[in-house]
């Protein structure tokens, strides 16, 4: 169904979800008409959290968790799962934790595809973060594909990250290395029916005293919800302590920068698939390239 | 790009139908959205609007399609959607016919190779854009 922009706008200002859940269809495929709506809606600034870590770790089913402790709250919720390097298909299966909630009127849950976007995020992730302050929402929660070591792109967008660990995730020179373990906010321990969890709690924290960083640890289990209401409420302190110190505002400016290097990137790889590279020299393709972006200046 | 919900209905506990499509829909290069088993007529039609599909399979081998279908199609009426819905299960052709009636795209059987139900979901589409 194709609609209006006027159609679009008027939707999501009267809280409309299906034209808001088509907004997010236009962050997907057509980032310039979207970056236009969401500049003609006003916007609230909402928590932004990122919720990181290791395939089958838990993420899925701790912002599930989340969700159950929060229904005074309206919190939007971003899913990202990998699209296939070689169909462009994915199998967006992370809702399927959530399924609970997908009737509640003061939840929104979206899956999005990796659609070759790096750092475990979505291509159109800033944008939609963007579409969520439009609907008013308090929180949201972007749950990045599950990721490896060096995937940092998360604490680009999100103002908090969240870094989940499996109990059985590694010895401590796993803990020590630079990339992900240096970019949360907050660790999750999750799984904290595993006996080993209490183990890795104590390494974790043997770590994390060598390093200047104050980190909280939280040890939950989002099938029982055991810990997740500790978690929550730390994570409301932290919004309101950011939103006072100026540290929010600062991530915020940055955020802008981190859009627009997307935003180029994403051209830099459009114009690359117009140009017939097997022609063409190392040199000779960057030139190309280069002269397109020109032109279409 | 195509995005499919793969939703299984109802009570029946045996998603290895729903699975083989979802993967096989992604192999062929669309994108996939799969809720798991037990889903009510609200949480499919909700989930679909929310995530703005182009096309609803729903997988139903319990023997209650009869009740199911109308209710969802109905709840997809009352939200002004008319996003195309394919069924795939145990379905007595009379059911499958009467179920084309009230507006279902095409109802899959048993042994219905997944090349078939890829070909059906685009040639709706390629229909469709013409």
């Amino acid at each position: 169904m194709q609609v209006s922009d006027s159609q679009i706008l008027d939707g999501v200002k009267s809280g409309d979800r299906k034209f808001f859940a088509k907004l997010l269809s236009i962050c997907e495929d057509d980032s310039v008409r979207a970056n236009r709506l969401i500049s003609n809606l006003e916007k609230r600034t909402a928590h932004v959290i990122g919720i990181t870590g290791s395939p089958g770790v838990g993420k899925s089913s701790i912002i599930n968790a989340i969700l159950d402790k929060s229904v005074d709250k309206k919190i939007g919720v971003i899913a990202i799962d990998p699209s296939s390097p070689f169909t462009g298909g994915a199998l967006l299966g992370d809702r399927i934790r959530m399924q609970s909630h997908a009737t509640s009127k003061n939840f929104f849950i979206r899956s999005f595809a990796s659609r070759g976007a790096l750092g475990g995020l979505s291509p159109s992730i800033f944008e939609t973060c963007d579409a969520f302050e439009t609907f008013k929402v308090d929180a949201v929660f972007i749950e990045t594909v599950g990721v490896g070591q060096s995937d940092v792109e998360i604490g680009n967008v999100a103002d908090t990250v969240v870094v989940l660990i499996s109990p059985d995730g590694g010895d401590e020179v796993q803990m020590m290395k630079a990339g992900l373990m240096e970019i949360a906010d907050f660790f999750v321990i999750n799984k904290a029916d595993n006996p080993i969890s209490k183990a890795l709690l104590s390494k974790l924290r043997n770590i994390l005293e060598m390093g200047k960083k104050d980190v909280p640890i939280f040890l939950t289990n989002s099938i029982t919800g055991e810990g997740i209401e500790n978690l929550t409420k730390a994570l409301d302190k932290r919004f309101s302590s950011i939103l006072e110190n100026g540290l929010l505002a600062q991530k915020r400016q940055k955020r802008v920068t981190s859009h627009a290097q997307s935003i180029l990137r994403k051209r830099i790889d459009d114009i690359l698939q117009t140009v017939k590279t097997d022609q063409l020299d190392l040199e000779e393709i960057q030139k190309a390239v280069i002269r397109k972006i020109c032109g279409n200046l | 790009m195509i995005k499919v919900l793969i939703a299984k209905p109802g009570l029946d506990g045996h998603d290895r139908g729903a699975k083989i499509i979802a993967r096989a829909l992604r192999d062929a290069g669309m994108e996939v959205i799969y809720t798991g088993i037990r889903q009510t007529p609200e949480q499919i039609v909700q989930t679909a609007i929310d995530e703005d599909v182009d096309a609803i399979g729903i997988s139903i081998l319990s023997g209650a399609h009869m009740k199911l279908i109308p209710r969802i199609l109905e709840l997809l009426k009352e939200n002004n959607s008319n996003v195309p819905i394919f069924v795939g299960g145990i379905i007595p052709e009379e059911d499958a016919d009467k179920m084309k009636k009230m507006g279902i795209i095409e109802v899959y059987g048993p042994g219905t190779p997944t090349s078939v139900v890829i070909e059906g979901i685009k040639g709706y589409f390629e229909h469709a854009s013409v």
